[in-house]
Protein backbone atom coordinates (compact mmCIF):
# COMPACT_ATOMS: atom_id res chain seq x y z
CA UNK A 1 0.00 0.00 0.00
CA UNK A 2 2.56 2.37 1.23
CA UNK A 3 5.67 0.39 -0.24
CA UNK A 4 6.49 -0.58 3.81
CA UNK A 5 6.02 -3.95 4.85
CA UNK A 6 2.52 -4.44 6.78
CA UNK A 7 3.77 -4.94 10.64
CA UNK A 8 0.72 -7.46 10.64
CA UNK A 9 -0.17 -10.03 7.79
CA UNK A 10 -2.11 -12.72 8.91
CA UNK A 11 -3.81 -15.05 5.71
CA UNK A 12 -6.17 -17.73 6.57
CA UNK A 13 -4.65 -17.59 10.21
CA UNK A 14 -6.33 -20.43 12.04
CA UNK A 15 -6.47 -21.92 15.55
CA UNK A 16 -8.46 -24.95 16.90
CA UNK A 17 -7.93 -26.33 20.60
CA UNK A 18 -8.80 -29.60 19.69
CA UNK A 19 -12.69 -29.53 18.24
CA UNK A 20 -12.80 -26.19 20.09
CA UNK A 21 -12.65 -22.84 17.38
CA UNK A 22 -10.15 -20.33 18.65
CA UNK A 23 -9.76 -18.17 15.54
CA UNK A 24 -10.95 -19.23 11.87
CA UNK A 25 -9.48 -17.75 8.80
CA UNK A 26 -8.43 -14.51 10.24
CA UNK A 27 -6.66 -12.43 6.93
CA UNK A 28 -5.52 -8.72 8.50
CA UNK A 29 -2.76 -6.18 7.82
CA UNK A 30 -1.88 -3.65 10.15
CA UNK A 31 0.29 -0.93 8.75
CA UNK A 32 3.02 0.65 10.22
CA UNK A 33 1.87 3.81 12.55
CA UNK A 34 -1.77 2.50 13.03
CA UNK A 35 -2.94 2.20 16.45
CA UNK A 36 -5.33 -1.03 15.86
CA UNK A 37 -8.75 -1.85 17.96
CA UNK A 38 -9.25 -5.47 17.76
CA UNK A 39 -12.77 -6.07 19.47
CA UNK A 40 -15.02 -8.42 20.51
CA UNK A 41 -16.78 -10.06 23.86
CA UNK A 42 -14.96 -12.29 25.95
CA UNK A 43 -14.39 -15.44 24.04
CA UNK A 44 -14.30 -14.11 20.54
CA UNK A 45 -10.81 -14.82 19.74
CA UNK A 46 -8.64 -12.27 20.70
CA UNK A 47 -6.27 -13.35 22.59
CA UNK A 48 -5.99 -16.34 20.40
CA UNK A 49 -4.88 -14.11 17.98
CA UNK A 50 -2.24 -12.24 20.06
CA UNK A 51 -0.61 -15.55 21.02
CA UNK A 52 -0.63 -16.74 17.44
CA UNK A 53 1.43 -13.17 16.57
CA UNK A 54 3.98 -14.13 19.91
CA UNK A 55 4.51 -17.26 18.83
CA UNK A 56 3.25 -18.73 22.47
CA UNK A 57 0.41 -21.02 20.16
CA UNK A 58 0.66 -22.17 16.72
CA UNK A 59 -1.32 -21.83 13.92
CA UNK A 60 -3.15 -24.94 13.02
CA UNK A 61 -3.52 -23.57 9.52
CA UNK A 62 -2.69 -20.42 7.76
CA UNK A 63 0.01 -18.20 7.97
CA UNK A 64 0.93 -14.73 9.59
CA UNK A 65 4.42 -12.57 9.70
CA UNK A 66 4.95 -9.62 12.56
CA UNK A 67 7.23 -7.11 11.43
CA UNK A 68 7.98 -8.93 8.19
CA UNK A 69 9.32 -11.92 9.51
CA UNK A 70 8.27 -15.50 10.87
CA UNK A 71 6.82 -15.03 14.25
CA UNK A 72 9.07 -17.98 15.65
CA UNK A 73 11.87 -15.66 14.85
CA UNK A 74 13.17 -14.44 18.66
CA UNK A 75 14.16 -11.54 17.00
CA UNK A 76 10.79 -10.44 16.13
CA UNK A 77 10.15 -10.45 19.61
CA UNK A 78 12.56 -8.06 20.72
CA UNK A 79 10.74 -5.67 19.09
CA UNK A 80 7.96 -6.25 20.32
CA UNK A 81 6.37 -4.91 23.42
CA UNK A 82 3.46 -7.14 24.87
CA UNK A 83 0.71 -6.90 27.96
CA UNK A 84 -0.64 -10.20 28.15
CA UNK A 85 -4.79 -10.21 28.91
CA UNK A 86 -4.08 -12.60 32.02
CA UNK A 87 -0.72 -11.15 33.00
CA UNK A 88 -0.22 -13.09 36.04
CA UNK A 89 3.12 -11.69 38.46
CA UNK A 90 3.73 -13.69 41.57
CA UNK A 91 6.14 -14.50 44.20
CA UNK A 92 7.91 -12.56 46.90
CA UNK A 93 10.46 -10.85 44.20
CA UNK A 94 9.81 -7.23 44.11
CA UNK A 95 8.56 -5.48 40.98
CA UNK A 96 11.11 -3.62 40.14
CA UNK A 97 13.82 -6.47 40.21
CA UNK A 98 11.77 -8.31 37.62
CA UNK A 99 11.50 -5.28 35.52
CA UNK A 100 14.88 -5.44 35.69
CA UNK A 101 15.08 -8.95 35.07
CA UNK A 102 12.97 -8.48 31.96
CA UNK A 103 15.18 -5.44 31.01
CA UNK A 104 18.13 -7.48 30.84
CA UNK A 105 16.89 -10.36 28.97
CA UNK A 106 15.51 -7.66 25.94
CA UNK A 107 19.60 -6.62 26.21
CA UNK A 108 19.65 -3.56 28.39
CA UNK A 109 17.06 -0.84 29.47
CA UNK A 110 18.06 1.89 31.10
CA UNK A 111 16.82 2.35 35.08
CA UNK A 112 15.96 5.76 34.58
CA UNK A 113 13.19 4.91 31.71
CA UNK A 114 11.90 2.24 33.94
CA UNK A 115 11.31 4.72 37.04
CA UNK A 116 10.12 7.26 34.58
CA UNK A 117 7.02 5.32 33.22
CA UNK A 118 6.76 4.25 36.72
CA UNK A 119 6.55 7.42 38.07
CA UNK A 120 3.87 8.41 35.07
CA UNK A 121 1.73 5.53 36.07
CA UNK A 122 2.14 5.93 39.85
CA UNK A 123 3.34 2.53 40.10
CA UNK A 124 5.36 1.54 43.47
CA UNK A 125 8.09 -1.15 42.25
CA UNK A 126 9.09 -1.94 45.52
CA UNK A 127 6.13 -3.78 46.25
CA UNK A 128 6.66 -8.27 46.14
CA UNK A 129 4.99 -9.06 43.26
CA UNK A 130 2.28 -11.45 44.64
CA UNK A 131 0.91 -8.70 46.64
CA UNK A 132 0.45 -6.12 44.15
CA UNK A 133 -3.20 -5.09 43.47
CA UNK A 134 -4.66 -6.08 40.11
CA UNK A 135 -4.16 -2.18 39.11
CA UNK A 136 -0.96 -2.07 39.80
CA UNK A 137 -0.22 -5.49 38.40
CA UNK A 138 -1.71 -4.24 34.74
CA UNK A 139 0.86 -1.07 35.62
CA UNK A 140 3.96 -3.30 35.56
CA UNK A 141 2.65 -5.06 32.62
CA UNK A 142 2.40 -1.85 30.94
CA UNK A 143 5.81 -0.64 32.07
CA UNK A 144 7.67 -3.88 30.75
CA UNK A 145 5.84 -3.74 27.38
CA UNK A 146 6.68 0.30 26.81
CA UNK A 147 9.95 0.36 28.32
CA UNK A 148 11.91 -0.70 25.51
CA UNK A 149 10.44 1.91 23.11
CA UNK A 150 9.01 -1.15 20.85
CA UNK A 151 8.45 -0.54 17.44
CA UNK A 152 5.50 -2.69 17.78
CA UNK A 153 2.86 -2.59 21.05
CA UNK A 154 0.50 -5.60 21.29
CA UNK A 155 -1.80 -5.13 24.40
CA UNK A 156 -4.35 -7.72 25.25
CA UNK A 157 -7.17 -5.46 27.37
CA UNK A 158 -4.59 -2.98 28.86
CA UNK A 159 -6.85 -1.06 30.32
CA UNK A 160 -8.92 -3.68 32.60
CA UNK A 161 -8.29 -3.38 36.14
CA UNK A 162 -6.66 0.19 35.61
CA UNK A 163 -8.70 3.23 37.05
CA UNK A 164 -9.84 6.39 35.45
CA UNK A 165 -6.73 8.54 35.66
CA UNK A 166 -4.59 5.62 34.76
CA UNK A 167 -6.15 5.14 31.88
CA UNK A 168 -6.36 8.03 30.59
CA UNK A 169 -2.14 8.52 31.00
CA UNK A 170 -2.52 4.97 29.55
CA UNK A 171 -4.29 6.23 26.27
CA UNK A 172 -1.49 9.30 25.85
CA UNK A 173 1.13 6.40 25.99
CA UNK A 174 -0.48 5.30 23.21
CA UNK A 175 -0.80 8.30 21.45
CA UNK A 176 3.07 8.95 21.91
CA UNK A 177 3.69 5.86 20.43
CA UNK A 178 1.75 6.43 17.39
CA UNK A 179 3.18 10.26 16.81
CA UNK A 180 6.57 8.27 16.95
CA UNK A 181 5.58 6.26 14.45
CA UNK A 182 5.30 2.67 15.78
CA UNK A 183 2.32 0.33 15.59
CA UNK A 184 -0.15 -0.40 18.30
CA UNK A 185 -2.59 -3.79 18.75
CA UNK A 186 -4.85 -3.57 21.43
CA UNK A 187 -7.58 -5.51 22.21
CA UNK A 188 -10.74 -4.86 24.13
CA UNK A 189 -14.40 -5.98 24.75
CA UNK A 190 -15.38 -2.52 25.11
CA UNK A 191 -15.39 -0.06 22.42
CA UNK A 192 -15.17 3.23 24.23
CA UNK A 193 -11.66 1.71 25.93
CA UNK A 194 -10.01 2.17 22.36
CA UNK A 195 -12.29 4.01 20.16
CA UNK A 196 -10.59 7.53 21.02
CA UNK A 197 -6.41 6.22 20.10
CA UNK A 198 -7.48 3.91 17.32
CA UNK A 199 -7.31 4.36 13.91
CA UNK A 200 -8.74 1.27 12.56
CA UNK A 201 -10.88 -1.32 14.77
CA UNK A 202 -11.56 -5.15 14.11
CA UNK A 203 -14.31 -6.43 15.54
CA UNK A 204 -13.76 -10.39 15.80
CA UNK A 205 -16.78 -12.62 16.81
CA UNK A 206 -16.91 -16.24 17.61
CA UNK A 207 -13.37 -16.62 16.13
CA UNK A 208 -14.27 -14.60 12.94
CA UNK A 209 -13.27 -11.69 11.70
CA UNK A 210 -16.51 -9.86 10.94
CA UNK A 211 -15.72 -6.01 9.91
CA UNK A 212 -12.85 -3.86 9.68
CA UNK A 213 -13.67 -0.75 10.09
CA UNK A 214 -12.40 3.13 10.41
CA UNK A 215 -12.97 4.22 13.87
CA UNK A 216 -14.70 7.56 12.18
CA UNK A 217 -16.89 5.13 9.92
CA UNK A 218 -17.68 3.02 12.93
CA UNK A 219 -18.96 5.87 14.98
CA UNK A 220 -20.96 6.91 12.28
CA UNK A 221 -22.89 3.49 12.30
CA UNK A 222 -22.63 3.04 15.84
CA UNK A 223 -26.31 2.78 17.75
CA UNK A 224 -26.47 5.78 20.54
CA UNK A 225 -29.36 5.86 23.45
CA UNK A 226 -29.94 9.20 23.98
CA UNK A 227 -32.32 10.85 26.60
CA UNK A 228 -33.53 14.13 26.07
CA UNK A 229 -35.38 16.27 28.81
CA UNK A 230 -37.93 19.61 27.88
CA UNK A 231 -38.82 21.98 30.60
CA UNK A 232 -42.28 21.24 29.64
CA UNK A 233 -43.85 18.05 28.03
CA UNK A 234 -43.44 17.58 24.20
CA UNK A 235 -45.83 16.44 21.28
CA UNK A 236 -44.39 12.70 20.70
CA UNK A 237 -45.40 13.32 17.05
CA UNK A 238 -42.65 16.23 17.14
CA UNK A 239 -39.86 13.20 16.87
CA UNK A 240 -41.62 10.09 14.73
CA UNK A 241 -40.15 9.44 11.96
CA UNK A 242 -37.34 10.37 11.90
CA UNK A 243 -34.02 9.01 9.94
CA UNK A 244 -32.33 6.66 12.43
CA UNK A 245 -34.19 7.12 15.20
CA UNK A 246 -35.60 4.09 16.54
CA UNK A 247 -37.26 2.95 20.10
CA UNK A 248 -39.10 6.12 20.71
CA UNK A 249 -40.38 6.68 23.76
CA UNK A 250 -42.08 9.74 24.67
CA UNK A 251 -43.86 10.42 27.47
CA UNK A 252 -44.39 13.70 29.18
CA UNK A 253 -40.98 16.00 29.45
CA UNK A 254 -39.28 13.33 28.39
CA UNK A 255 -37.98 11.62 25.11
CA UNK A 256 -35.77 8.28 25.04
CA UNK A 257 -34.84 6.45 21.40
CA UNK A 258 -31.53 4.98 20.19
CA UNK A 259 -30.25 6.87 17.09
CA UNK A 260 -28.24 5.25 14.05
CA UNK A 261 -25.01 7.24 13.12
CA UNK A 262 -25.52 10.42 13.08
CA UNK A 263 -27.61 12.38 15.77
CA UNK A 264 -28.18 15.33 13.33
CA UNK A 265 -32.05 14.99 12.77
CA UNK A 266 -32.61 14.09 16.54
CA UNK A 267 -31.01 17.43 17.70
CA UNK A 268 -32.94 19.45 14.91
CA UNK A 269 -36.17 18.27 16.12
CA UNK A 270 -35.26 18.88 19.70
CA UNK A 271 -34.10 22.79 18.77
CA UNK A 272 -37.22 23.50 18.71
CA UNK A 273 -38.32 22.87 22.42
CA UNK A 274 -36.58 23.93 25.59
CA UNK A 275 -33.67 21.20 26.10
CA UNK A 276 -32.78 21.02 29.71
CA UNK A 277 -31.27 18.27 30.05
CA UNK A 278 -29.52 15.97 27.31
CA UNK A 279 -27.47 12.24 28.20
CA UNK A 280 -26.13 10.23 25.71
CA UNK A 281 -24.76 7.25 26.52
CA UNK A 282 -21.50 6.10 25.03
CA UNK A 283 -22.41 3.29 22.10
CA UNK A 284 -21.38 -0.12 23.15
CA UNK A 285 -19.79 -2.81 21.01
CA UNK A 286 -23.03 -5.13 21.88
CA UNK A 287 -25.37 -2.90 20.32
CA UNK A 288 -23.33 -2.69 16.90
CA UNK A 289 -23.61 -6.09 16.95
CA UNK A 290 -26.83 -6.38 17.29
CA UNK A 291 -27.31 -3.29 14.80
CA UNK A 292 -25.08 -4.87 12.32
CA UNK A 293 -23.92 -8.40 11.95
CA UNK A 294 -27.65 -9.71 13.04
CA UNK A 295 -28.47 -10.89 10.00
CA UNK A 296 -27.83 -15.03 9.66
CA UNK A 297 -24.68 -14.99 11.09
CA UNK A 298 -26.56 -13.98 14.63
CA UNK A 299 -28.67 -16.86 13.91
CA UNK A 300 -25.87 -19.24 13.68
CA UNK A 301 -24.45 -18.30 16.08
CA UNK A 302 -27.05 -18.70 18.54
CA UNK A 303 -28.10 -22.00 17.55
CA UNK A 304 -24.37 -22.90 17.43
CA UNK A 305 -24.34 -21.63 21.14
CA UNK A 306 -27.11 -23.50 21.85
CA UNK A 307 -26.27 -27.04 21.00
CA UNK A 308 -25.12 -29.19 23.47
CA UNK A 309 -21.11 -29.04 23.91
CA UNK B 1 25.53 -15.03 33.23
CA UNK B 2 22.00 -14.83 30.95
CA UNK B 3 19.57 -12.71 32.54
CA UNK B 4 17.55 -15.79 32.71
CA UNK B 5 19.90 -17.85 34.13
CA UNK B 6 20.59 -15.12 37.51
CA UNK B 7 16.50 -14.58 37.17
CA UNK B 8 15.66 -18.48 37.32
CA UNK B 9 18.93 -19.31 40.18
CA UNK B 10 16.68 -16.15 42.43
CA UNK B 11 13.04 -18.22 41.60
CA UNK B 12 15.02 -21.75 42.53
CA UNK B 13 16.86 -19.83 45.82
CA UNK B 14 14.46 -20.49 48.36
CA UNK B 15 13.50 -23.73 47.87
CA UNK B 16 17.29 -24.77 47.12
CA UNK B 17 18.21 -23.62 50.49
CA UNK B 18 15.23 -25.20 52.19
CA UNK B 19 16.29 -28.18 50.96
CA UNK B 20 19.88 -27.96 51.44
CA UNK B 21 19.61 -27.12 55.04
CA UNK B 22 16.96 -30.35 55.34
CA UNK B 23 19.46 -32.20 53.92
CA UNK B 24 22.21 -30.46 56.17
CA UNK B 25 20.16 -31.45 59.36
CA UNK B 26 19.38 -35.08 58.34
CA UNK B 27 23.16 -35.99 57.73
CA UNK B 28 24.86 -34.38 60.67
CA UNK B 29 21.90 -36.11 63.15
CA UNK B 30 22.51 -39.62 61.31
CA UNK B 31 26.42 -39.61 60.74
CA UNK B 32 26.42 -38.19 64.33
CA UNK B 33 25.14 -41.68 65.57
CA UNK B 34 28.04 -43.21 64.18
CA UNK B 35 29.67 -42.60 67.09
CA UNK B 36 27.62 -44.58 69.42
CA UNK B 37 27.49 -47.36 66.89
CA UNK B 38 31.47 -47.55 66.64
CA UNK B 39 31.66 -47.36 70.62
CA UNK B 40 29.06 -50.26 71.14
CA UNK B 41 28.90 -51.93 67.74
CA UNK B 42 27.52 -55.46 69.92
CA UNK B 43 24.37 -53.90 70.52
CA UNK B 44 24.01 -51.48 67.57
CA UNK B 45 24.23 -53.95 64.87
CA UNK B 46 22.29 -57.09 66.13
CA UNK B 47 19.67 -54.99 67.35
CA UNK B 48 19.23 -52.83 63.94
CA UNK B 49 18.93 -56.74 62.04
CA UNK B 50 16.75 -57.71 64.67
CA UNK B 51 14.10 -54.72 64.54
CA UNK B 52 13.74 -54.96 60.83
CA UNK B 53 11.81 -58.07 58.83
CA UNK B 54 13.38 -58.95 55.80
CA UNK B 55 11.54 -57.40 52.65
CA UNK B 56 12.41 -53.78 54.56
CA UNK B 57 15.74 -55.18 55.34
CA UNK B 58 16.08 -55.40 51.81
CA UNK B 59 14.86 -51.87 51.08
CA UNK B 60 17.22 -50.44 53.39
CA UNK B 61 20.00 -52.39 51.02
CA UNK B 62 20.72 -55.22 53.45
CA UNK B 63 21.44 -53.73 56.66
CA UNK B 64 24.69 -55.99 56.54
CA UNK B 65 27.99 -54.84 57.91
CA UNK B 66 25.90 -52.22 59.22
CA UNK B 67 28.62 -51.33 62.15
CA UNK B 68 31.44 -50.74 60.24
CA UNK B 69 32.19 -47.02 59.37
CA UNK B 70 31.56 -47.63 55.25
CA UNK B 71 28.57 -50.31 55.82
CA UNK B 72 26.77 -47.47 58.52
CA UNK B 73 27.62 -44.72 55.86
CA UNK B 74 26.12 -46.48 53.04
CA UNK B 75 23.05 -47.81 54.63
CA UNK B 76 21.92 -45.25 56.55
CA UNK B 77 22.87 -41.81 54.35
CA UNK B 78 23.68 -43.35 50.77
CA UNK B 79 20.83 -45.80 50.31
CA UNK B 80 17.65 -44.59 50.89
CA UNK B 81 17.03 -40.83 52.30
CA UNK B 82 20.14 -38.72 50.92
CA UNK B 83 19.17 -40.02 47.35
CA UNK B 84 15.29 -39.75 48.04
CA UNK B 85 15.88 -36.03 49.52
CA UNK B 86 18.12 -34.99 46.81
CA UNK B 87 15.57 -36.92 43.97
CA UNK B 88 12.44 -34.62 45.42
CA UNK B 89 14.48 -31.72 45.88
CA UNK B 90 15.50 -31.93 41.67
CA UNK B 91 11.87 -32.71 40.82
CA UNK B 92 10.87 -29.87 42.76
CA UNK B 93 13.26 -27.81 40.58
CA UNK B 94 12.28 -29.73 37.15
CA UNK B 95 8.89 -28.56 37.89
CA UNK B 96 10.00 -24.88 38.68
CA UNK B 97 11.51 -24.75 35.63
CA UNK B 98 8.55 -24.42 32.80
CA UNK B 99 5.11 -26.65 34.00
CA UNK B 100 4.74 -24.89 37.51
CA UNK B 101 5.22 -21.15 35.99
CA UNK B 102 3.32 -22.63 32.62
CA UNK B 103 -0.16 -23.85 34.88
CA UNK B 104 0.01 -20.01 37.09
CA UNK B 105 0.86 -17.95 33.54
CA UNK B 106 3.97 -17.11 34.41
CA UNK B 107 5.22 -18.50 31.64
CA UNK B 108 4.02 -16.56 29.17
CA UNK B 109 5.70 -13.40 29.68
CA UNK B 110 9.39 -15.29 29.64
CA UNK B 111 8.53 -17.01 26.18
CA UNK B 112 7.47 -14.30 24.62
CA UNK B 113 11.22 -12.31 25.45
CA UNK B 114 13.82 -12.72 22.37
CA UNK B 115 14.38 -15.78 23.25
CA UNK B 116 14.53 -19.28 21.75
CA UNK B 117 12.35 -21.87 23.24
CA UNK B 118 15.13 -24.06 23.49
CA UNK B 119 17.58 -21.59 24.99
CA UNK B 120 14.62 -20.59 27.17
CA UNK B 121 14.32 -24.03 28.34
CA UNK B 122 18.47 -24.63 28.76
CA UNK B 123 18.84 -21.94 30.60
CA UNK B 124 15.98 -22.60 32.72
CA UNK B 125 17.84 -26.01 32.82
CA UNK B 126 21.42 -24.62 33.60
CA UNK B 127 20.03 -22.37 36.31
CA UNK B 128 19.05 -25.83 38.20
CA UNK B 129 22.27 -27.55 37.42
CA UNK B 130 24.37 -25.11 39.02
CA UNK B 131 21.76 -24.71 42.00
CA UNK B 132 21.97 -28.51 42.32
CA UNK B 133 25.54 -28.60 41.91
CA UNK B 134 25.72 -26.10 44.76
CA UNK B 135 23.72 -27.71 46.93
CA UNK B 136 25.56 -31.04 46.39
CA UNK B 137 28.94 -29.75 47.11
CA UNK B 138 27.91 -28.10 50.06
CA UNK B 139 26.23 -31.01 51.43
CA UNK B 140 29.58 -33.19 50.59
CA UNK B 141 31.88 -31.49 52.68
CA UNK B 142 29.20 -31.65 55.63
CA UNK B 143 29.28 -35.32 55.10
CA UNK B 144 33.05 -35.41 54.73
CA UNK B 145 33.81 -33.19 57.30
CA UNK B 146 31.16 -34.95 60.04
CA UNK B 147 32.28 -38.46 58.65
CA UNK B 148 36.14 -37.52 59.79
CA UNK B 149 34.93 -36.00 63.13
CA UNK B 150 32.80 -38.98 63.91
CA UNK B 151 35.84 -41.24 62.40
CA UNK B 152 33.61 -43.42 59.99
CA UNK B 153 36.88 -44.32 58.17
CA UNK B 154 35.39 -43.72 54.84
CA UNK B 155 38.02 -41.75 52.95
CA UNK B 156 36.94 -38.63 51.26
CA UNK B 157 37.41 -39.77 47.19
CA UNK B 158 34.60 -42.58 48.49
CA UNK B 159 32.22 -40.39 50.05
CA UNK B 160 32.92 -37.81 46.64
CA UNK B 161 31.82 -41.03 44.49
CA UNK B 162 28.79 -41.73 46.53
CA UNK B 163 27.91 -38.20 46.43
CA UNK B 164 28.42 -38.05 42.75
CA UNK B 165 26.20 -40.59 42.61
CA UNK B 166 23.39 -38.85 44.15
CA UNK B 167 23.97 -35.99 42.02
CA UNK B 168 23.56 -38.06 38.95
CA UNK B 169 20.14 -39.53 40.62
CA UNK B 170 18.96 -36.19 41.38
CA UNK B 171 19.48 -35.19 38.20
CA UNK B 172 18.16 -37.67 36.33
CA UNK B 173 14.88 -37.21 37.88
CA UNK B 174 14.49 -33.67 38.10
CA UNK B 175 15.60 -33.24 33.89
CA UNK B 176 12.76 -36.13 33.61
CA UNK B 177 10.06 -33.98 35.88
CA UNK B 178 11.79 -30.66 33.38
CA UNK B 179 10.97 -33.11 30.52
CA UNK B 180 6.95 -34.29 30.81
CA UNK B 181 6.32 -30.68 31.92
CA UNK B 182 8.24 -29.45 29.04
CA UNK B 183 6.53 -31.66 26.69
CA UNK B 184 3.09 -31.07 28.68
CA UNK B 185 2.67 -28.64 30.39
CA UNK B 186 1.15 -30.40 33.74
CA UNK B 187 2.94 -30.13 36.97
CA UNK B 188 1.19 -32.61 38.18
CA UNK B 189 1.70 -35.52 35.34
CA UNK B 190 5.26 -34.81 35.51
CA UNK B 191 6.15 -35.12 39.37
CA UNK B 192 3.30 -38.22 39.06
CA UNK B 193 5.74 -39.77 36.28
CA UNK B 194 9.00 -39.21 38.29
CA UNK B 195 7.53 -40.00 42.19
CA UNK B 196 6.49 -43.40 40.21
CA UNK B 197 9.32 -44.18 38.27
CA UNK B 198 11.59 -43.29 41.74
CA UNK B 199 9.49 -45.20 43.66
CA UNK B 200 9.15 -48.16 41.13
CA UNK B 201 13.07 -47.97 40.15
CA UNK B 202 14.32 -48.62 43.77
CA UNK B 203 12.08 -51.30 44.68
CA UNK B 204 12.80 -53.07 41.36
CA UNK B 205 16.90 -53.35 42.71
CA UNK B 206 16.04 -53.66 46.10
CA UNK B 207 12.84 -56.40 47.21
CA UNK B 208 12.63 -56.71 43.64
CA UNK B 209 15.81 -58.22 42.86
CA UNK B 210 15.11 -61.76 43.61
CA UNK B 211 12.04 -61.72 41.64
CA UNK B 212 13.08 -63.07 38.53
CA UNK B 213 9.95 -62.03 36.87
CA UNK B 214 10.76 -58.35 37.31
CA UNK B 215 14.47 -58.56 37.92
CA UNK B 216 15.07 -57.30 34.22
CA UNK B 217 13.28 -54.16 35.24
CA UNK B 218 16.25 -53.05 37.05
CA UNK B 219 18.36 -51.72 33.54
CA UNK B 220 15.19 -49.41 33.56
CA UNK B 221 15.92 -48.52 37.29
CA UNK B 222 18.41 -45.61 37.71
CA UNK B 223 19.26 -46.68 41.10
CA UNK B 224 20.56 -49.65 39.30
CA UNK B 225 23.41 -47.58 37.76
CA UNK B 226 24.13 -46.05 41.27
CA UNK B 227 23.65 -49.00 43.74
CA UNK B 228 25.75 -51.49 41.81
CA UNK B 229 28.86 -50.04 41.89
CA UNK B 230 29.06 -49.82 45.58
CA UNK B 231 30.40 -46.23 45.36
CA UNK B 232 31.13 -46.06 49.07
CA UNK B 233 33.32 -49.24 48.64
CA UNK B 234 34.76 -48.73 45.54
CA UNK B 235 34.98 -45.60 44.66
CA UNK B 236 33.06 -44.11 41.17
CA UNK B 237 31.36 -46.31 39.17
CA UNK B 238 32.40 -44.63 36.00
CA UNK B 239 30.84 -46.80 33.32
CA UNK B 240 27.32 -47.01 35.59
CA UNK B 241 27.62 -43.09 36.42
CA UNK B 242 28.01 -42.14 32.06
CA UNK B 243 24.94 -44.51 31.45
CA UNK B 244 22.72 -42.34 34.36
CA UNK B 245 24.48 -38.58 32.33
CA UNK B 246 23.63 -40.09 28.94
CA UNK B 247 20.03 -40.53 30.10
CA UNK B 248 19.76 -37.15 31.16
CA UNK B 249 20.80 -35.54 28.48
CA UNK B 250 18.62 -37.62 26.07
CA UNK B 251 16.13 -36.33 28.66
CA UNK B 252 17.41 -33.17 28.48
CA UNK B 253 17.09 -32.89 24.35
CA UNK B 254 13.64 -34.28 24.32
CA UNK B 255 12.65 -31.82 27.10
CA UNK B 256 13.80 -28.99 24.61
CA UNK B 257 12.73 -30.19 21.45
CA UNK B 258 8.75 -31.31 22.63
CA UNK B 259 8.68 -27.57 24.18
CA UNK B 260 9.85 -25.69 20.79
CA UNK B 261 6.64 -27.87 19.36
CA UNK B 262 4.29 -27.01 21.58
CA UNK B 263 1.61 -24.09 22.30
CA UNK B 264 2.04 -22.80 25.96
CA UNK B 265 -0.34 -22.01 28.27
CA UNK B 266 -3.47 -23.73 26.93
N1 LIG C 1 -6.47 -23.15 26.04
C1 LIG C 1 -7.67 -23.27 25.49
N2 LIG C 1 -8.26 -24.47 25.38
C2 LIG C 1 -9.47 -24.60 24.81
N3 LIG C 1 -10.19 -23.59 24.33
C3 LIG C 1 -9.66 -22.36 24.41
C4 LIG C 1 -8.38 -22.13 25.00
N4 LIG C 1 -8.11 -20.82 24.94
C5 LIG C 1 -9.18 -20.25 24.35
N5 LIG C 1 -10.11 -21.17 24.04
C6 LIG C 1 -11.39 -20.92 23.37
O1 LIG C 1 -11.17 -20.19 22.21
C7 LIG C 1 -12.13 -19.18 22.07
C8 LIG C 1 -11.45 -17.82 21.99
O2 LIG C 1 -10.82 -17.55 23.22
P1 LIG C 1 -9.92 -16.27 23.46
O3 LIG C 1 -9.01 -16.12 22.31
O4 LIG C 1 -9.32 -16.39 24.79
O5 LIG C 1 -11.02 -15.11 23.44
P2 LIG C 1 -10.94 -13.62 23.96
O6 LIG C 1 -9.53 -13.26 24.24
O7 LIG C 1 -11.53 -12.84 22.85
O8 LIG C 1 -11.79 -13.55 25.18
C9 LIG C 1 -13.07 -19.32 23.26
O9 LIG C 1 -14.18 -20.07 22.85
C10 LIG C 1 -12.27 -20.07 24.25
O10 LIG C 1 -13.09 -20.85 25.07
MG1 LIG D 1 -8.78 -12.53 26.07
Amino acid sequence: MNGMTAVVEAEGLTKFYGQRRGLEDLDLAIQPGEVFGYLGPNGSGKTTTIRLLLDVIRPTRGRATVLGLDPGDAKVRARIGYLPGELALAGRERAGQYLRFLADARGGVAQARIDELAERLEADLSVPMGKLSKGNKQKVGLIQAFMHRPEFLILDEPTSGLDPLVQQEFLAMVREVRADGRTVLMSSHVLAEVEHVSDRVGIVRSGRLVAVEEVAALREKAVRRVELHFDAPVPPEAFEGLPGVRDLRAAGASVTCTIDGRPDALIKAAARFTVVHLVSAEPDLEEIFLTYYSGEEDQHARVGSAKPA
Amino acid sequence: MPALVAQSLREYRRMLIGWTIGISVFMSIYIGIYANIKESPEVYGPAALAKYPGALKDLMGGLADFTSGPGFLQSVVYQLFVPMLFIACACGIGNRAIAQPEESGLLELTVTLPIERVRLLLQRFGAGLLGLLAAVALTYLLAWAIATNVGVGVPADRILAAHTGVFLLALFFGTLTLAVGAATGRKGLASAVAGVWTIGGYAVVTIGQNVSAISWLKWVSPFHYYLEGKPIYQGFPVGDYLVLAGATAVLLLTAALAFDRRDVGV
